[in-house]
């Protein structure tokens, strides 16, 4: 986390090493470009599968019911294939509910940053002047302090819920992707096409929403992807430390945090979850590197 | 930055080396320091750190007393009586209005004074100072050892770009940016305290004044760190091997090897000082993590406690020290950069 986060926030010209290089692409080449965006892809299409669809048409039990007497199965358990947790939950109907919540709350954390900080972004490159000035101010301090903190104190005061989990990360992936699109439109506002649009007379509502917005999209889009990844590790680390998803409600910090505690006598409740977020993770970075090779975006 | 000393002219030699041309103490050299741009530099670093240092206070306060909720029902506990809420709430000024709050703690905090702790009552500034150094021994150990991973890895990945080691180095990389920090502790908790029978310990002794107790946390921190640092200075150093002054030392003979560690590593540095200033501010959130789960009582264990009992003077304590730090780091940053950068030591930048 530590690492993209930075360079996400701050926009930094092309820190990871996936840089699209011009060269000619054999076939092989071209095989493996095709493979790097594909695996990925589908395994994650796999793991929402399983997370959004497969409990309607499967009788996946609860992960919030379960009977004391099924209590601290092991791993490959029948009827438990994750085992089961200290009073009975059943892990593996856990980890899927846990993963809805998981993308539930990625997806809402992007969409907002997305909409609200590609907006704020195009509108302080495009304005200029004063409107940028301030704006800037705002996020620059928003970005020179720590995000985490920032999340926890939010998350705290506003209460333990899937909502607010969403919006305290909003307060990381606004002001990062404002910056991002500000960078984009200050590239783009001088480019030939948008000064001839701007000189025969077009409005500028219609040349950021017709000509700059387009433009973005493909780095925006990346980024978002590249930042999904990072919304996902904070998350479960608020899970971890009890501020995020409430208690009975499945994440797999949360699991993460009772693997901890019963760690010392079965590794199986730690490693389930940690290999689920860290597949997770892994599947979206290697979208995102992928997906910026493929468009040449930085 | 503008350029206000040409190069060539005595006045800029004569700074440089520290030197007066006719031996003069006193105005004229005052003079001429003031319009150094490094003092420049540091002049408007120090004016953007006024409005950040107040944004961040102000933000704090706000989002804390957002909600009902305070810190006297969090210290009298569930049991107390609504007169006990009152009057604990009188005596600790909750009843008075939010901005007037913060204009007290704001003018107090001016003054030097951060207040005291809701909660346990000793002066905030007593308990940061008492915090403090576990942090940031904790941070400049972990910054030291993503260094001395990523160096060597870094120029290994430069050295053939797409070969079997360059792939391999990424792959982990891959992995080192996509671990989550508390999967990344338990890993390691389990490899080194499990596995390895207690080769590093499990829980810190508390304080961290031990170089052995802060290497596991501090691994934690540093492994995906280094990953980062590592991208970087392979997509860099594979830049700098294409510019001219690369390109012509391998055309005299050198071995790529020696061009890299020789000329392209320094050029490389400069960049990468940058990352590792901006970076701080992520790496300060991380530690919150990592002390939480290895026991350190460093500020960001302290931080989590102060976010339980609503202790606004304590957090708001620490939130400032947070991003003084971070402040004070990227002073540092550009000044760094300009000793390390001739261009913009010269006053000859053009960004």
């Amino acid at each position: 986390m530590a690492g993209p986060v930075a360079s996400l926030v701050l926009g930094l010209p092309d820190a990871a090493g996936g840089s699209p290089q011009p060269q000619p692409q054999s076939r092989g080449r071209g095989l493996l470009r095709t493979l790097e965006i594909t695996i990925p892809g589908a395994l994650l299409l796999v793991l929402l599968f399983f997370c959004f669809i497969w409990p309607l048409v499967y009788p996946v039990p609860s992960p919030t019911y379960g009977s004391v007497l099924n209590a601290n199965l092991p791993i490959w358990s029948p009827g438990h294939i994750f085992g089961t947790t200290n009073v009975g939950y059943d892990n593996m109907a856990r980890i899927l509910y846990g993963g809805r919540t998981t993308f539930e709350v990625a997806a809402g954390v992007q969409g907002i940053g997305l909409v609200v900080g590609g907006l704020l972004g195009v509108i302080a490159g495009y304005a200029g002047r004063i409107v940028e000035s301030v704006l800037m101010r705002v996020l620059d301090i928003l970005i020179a302090f720590p995000a985490l903190v920032l999340i926890l104190v939010i998350a705290d005061s506003l209460g333990q819920s899937e909502m607010h989990v969403i919006w305290a990360l909003c307060a990381f992936s606004i002001p990062a992707t404002a910056r991002v699109a500000r960078a984009g439109t200050l590239r783009l506002r001088d480019q030939p096409f948008v000064v001839a649009a701007r000189l025969s007379g077009v409005k500028a509502w219609r040349i950021i929403s017709g000509h700059i917005v387009p433009n973005l999209m493909p780095q925006l889009l990346t980024f978002s992807l590249l930042g999904t990844g990072i919304v996902i590790i904070i998350e479960s680390g608020l899970d971890f430390l009890g501020y995020g998803i409430p208690d009975p409600a499945p994440s797999w910090g949360g699991m993460i945090a009772y693997g901890q505690t019963v760690m010392s006598v079965s590794l199986s409740p730690l490693i389930v979850p940690s290999l689920f977020l860290f597949g997770t993770v892994v599947c979206l970075n290697l979208l995102g590197d992928g997906l910026r090779g493929r468009w040449g975006v930085r | 930055m503008s350029a206000s000393i040409p190069l060539g002219q005595p006045e800029a030699i004569a700074e440089h080396t520290g030197t007066e041309p006719g031996g003069r103490p006193g105005g004229a050299y005052l003079r001429r320091l003031a319009r150094s741009p490094m003092l420049r530099v540091v002049g408007r670093r120090l004016l953007i750190a006024i409005p950040v240092l107040w944004g961040v206070t102000l933000l704090t306060f706000i989002v804390e007393n957002a909600l009902p909720g305070d810190a006297a029902e969090a210290l009298l506990g569930a049991n107390a009586t609504p007169a006990e809420i009152k009057v604990l709430s009188i005596k600790l000024h909750l009843n008075e209005p939010l901005l007037v709050r913060y204009w007290h703690w704001f003018w107090a905090a001016l003054h030097g004074n951060l207040g005291y702790s809701l909660y346990s009552g000793q002066p905030v500034a007593s308990i940061v100072a008492q915090r403090l150094p576990v942090t940031i021994d904790l941070i400049i150990y972990a910054l030291v050892l993503s260094l001395v991973i990523s160096v060597p890895l870094g120029l290994l990945c430069a050295r053939r770009p797409g070969g079997v080691v360059d792939r391999a180095i990424m792959a982990l990389c891959m992995a080192g940016l996509s671990i989550a920090p508390i999967v990344l502790a338990l890993l390691l908790l389990q490899v080194f305290s499990g596995y390895l029978h207690n080769l590093l310990p499990a829980l810190a002794s508390g304080t961290g004044n031990n170089l052995r107790d802060l290497t596991m946390p501090a691994l934690s921190l540093a492994l995906p760190l280094a990953a980062f640092y590592i991208r970087f200075l392979r997509a860099d150093l594979i830049e700098q091997m294409s510019e001219d002054y690369a390109v012509t030392a391998l055309a005299k003979g050198l071995s790529r090897w020696r061009v890299l560690t020789r000329h392209a590593l320094r050029n490389s540095f400069i960049g990468l000082l940058t990352v590792i200033g901006y970076n701080l501010a992520t790496l300060i959130g991380v530690t919150v993590i990592a002390e939480s789960i290895f026991g350190l009582a460093g500020l960001g264990n302290e931080l989590l406690q102060a976010i339980q009992h609503r202790d606004v003077p304590l957090l708001e304590g620490i939130v400032l020290v947070f991003a003084g730090f971070v402040v004070l780091v990227n002073l540092v940053t550009d000044l760094l950069y300009g000793v390390l950068d001739p261009r913009i030591r010269h006053g000859r930048a053009r960004s």
